[in-house]
């Protein structure tokens, strides 16, 4: 196939997918029916029975993907938008957010280490907690593997959203600003909307510590790479 | 339509803008050989760009709320990678899970009772300062 027709139809078959995987998870809320696990197996599917290869398909996909960059840069808006209520919880803010991000990578790093994982799967592993654009971007830098981190990601985001109700009240975190932290610091953006059953303030809270994380995570990332792997 | 095709110029228009700050940021990041990368600096940026309103939000909101809300479509490209992994199916896929949950499980219960304990120092130090403007204020 020629490249531009080639182009064309790869970014029409992950926009088609990706449609088809949101309208069926607006009607059909369960978790394992997320829109990035559904899209990207329909893709994979498609892929293998017509013997494409992943490098062709990029051929196109590549043209998704670059914007991944403007979308980080994005997240400068919810941020902005929620600055009063920032400023209004500093401290808890602040000191929630540097302990949620160093306790998701410090201990996935120990864990790896003493489960003796390969040092790309580790390095694919450290950035799990944060948003996916930005954990994207950390495995890159560490020399892991974009996809499996994306994996990675999913499976906090899904299981943090699922056990977090039972860990709350194991350990009666009963305050919706500690809930939110913990959301938005372990489970991104699927912790986040979890936290919106918790009220206005658990959401805020978790939607600007997710942004707050990915922030710091990136520069811890690699500190925590070299500290302990 | 008009108005459609109006929205979809202002989309694409505060997509340009965000594609730039994430642009200047690779260049500073290539430039001063940063670890964090440069679609964060690109963040930092234009969220100190938008506060001391150098840009005004109404620049980006449109654009920016419309990347957020298909944030997913962005990384299914780099996802469809997995299919070069069959090995997540293996022994070592399942211990590459486990520790996943294992540390979410650690994170959100630190985190949770942190966020709480940090809660409670706040509203104790408001609680004081409150105290101390009643005391100076009585005569």
């Amino acid at each position: 196939m020629q490249q531009a027709p080639l182009a064309l139809s790869m970014i029409l078959l992950t926009v088609i997918a990706y449609l088809a995987a949101a309208r069926v998870y607006k009607r059909y809320s369960y978790p394992f029916l997320i829109p990035v696990l559904t899209s990207t197996t329909i893709i994979i599917i498609v892929l293998s029975v017509f013997h494409i290869p992943y490098e062709s398909y990029m051929v196109g996909g590549q043209w998704i993907s670059s914007l991944l960059g403007p979308s980080v840069v994005a997240l400068a808006y919810p941020l902005y938008k929620q600055r009063r209520f920032l400023l209004d919880h500093l401290l808890p803010i602040g000191g929630g957010v540097l302990v949620g991000a160093s306790s998701g990578m410090v201990s996935v790093a120990l864990l790896a280490k003493a489960f003796g994982i390969n040092h790309s799967l580790s390095m694919s592993l450290i950035p799990k907690s944060l948003t996916t654009p930005v954990a994207i971007e950390v495995a890159k830098g560490l020399g892991g593997n974009p996809s499996l981190a994306v994996v990675g990601v999913m499976i906090a985001g899904i299981f943090g959203a699922i056990v977090a109700p039972s860990i709350f009240k194991l350990l009666r975190v009963r305050s919706p600003l500690g809930r939110g932290i913990a959301l938005g610091s372990a489970s991104h953006a699927i912790g986040t909307s979890k936290a919106a059953e918790y009220g206005e303030v658990a959401f805020s809270m978790s939607s600007v510590t997710m942004a707050l994380c990915a922030i710091i995570g990136s520069v811890l990332g690699p500190i925590v790479a070299w500290i302990f792997l | 339509m008009e108005q459609h095709i109006r929205k979809t110029l202002v989309i694409i228009l505060q997509i340009c803008i965000l594609y730039v700050f994430s642009y200047i940021g690779n260049v500073i990041q290539i430039f001063f050989n940063l670890i964090i990368p440069g679609s964060i600096i690109g963040l930092l940026l234009l969220f100190i760009c938008l506060c001391i309103k150098i840009i005004p939000v109404h620049w980006i909101e449109t654009g920016a709320g419309f990347v957020l809300s298909i944030l997913v479509l962005f990384f299914i490209p780099t996802t469809v990678d997995i299919m070069n992994y069959p090995s997540l199916l293996s022994f070592h896929g399942a211990l590459f899970v486990l520790a996943i949950v294992v540390s979410t499980i650690i994170s959100i219960a630190i985190t949770g009772m942190a966020g709480q304990f940090f809660e409670k120092k706040a509203q104790k130090r408001k609680g004081d300062k409150e105290c101390n403007k009643l005391h100076s204020h009585s005569p």
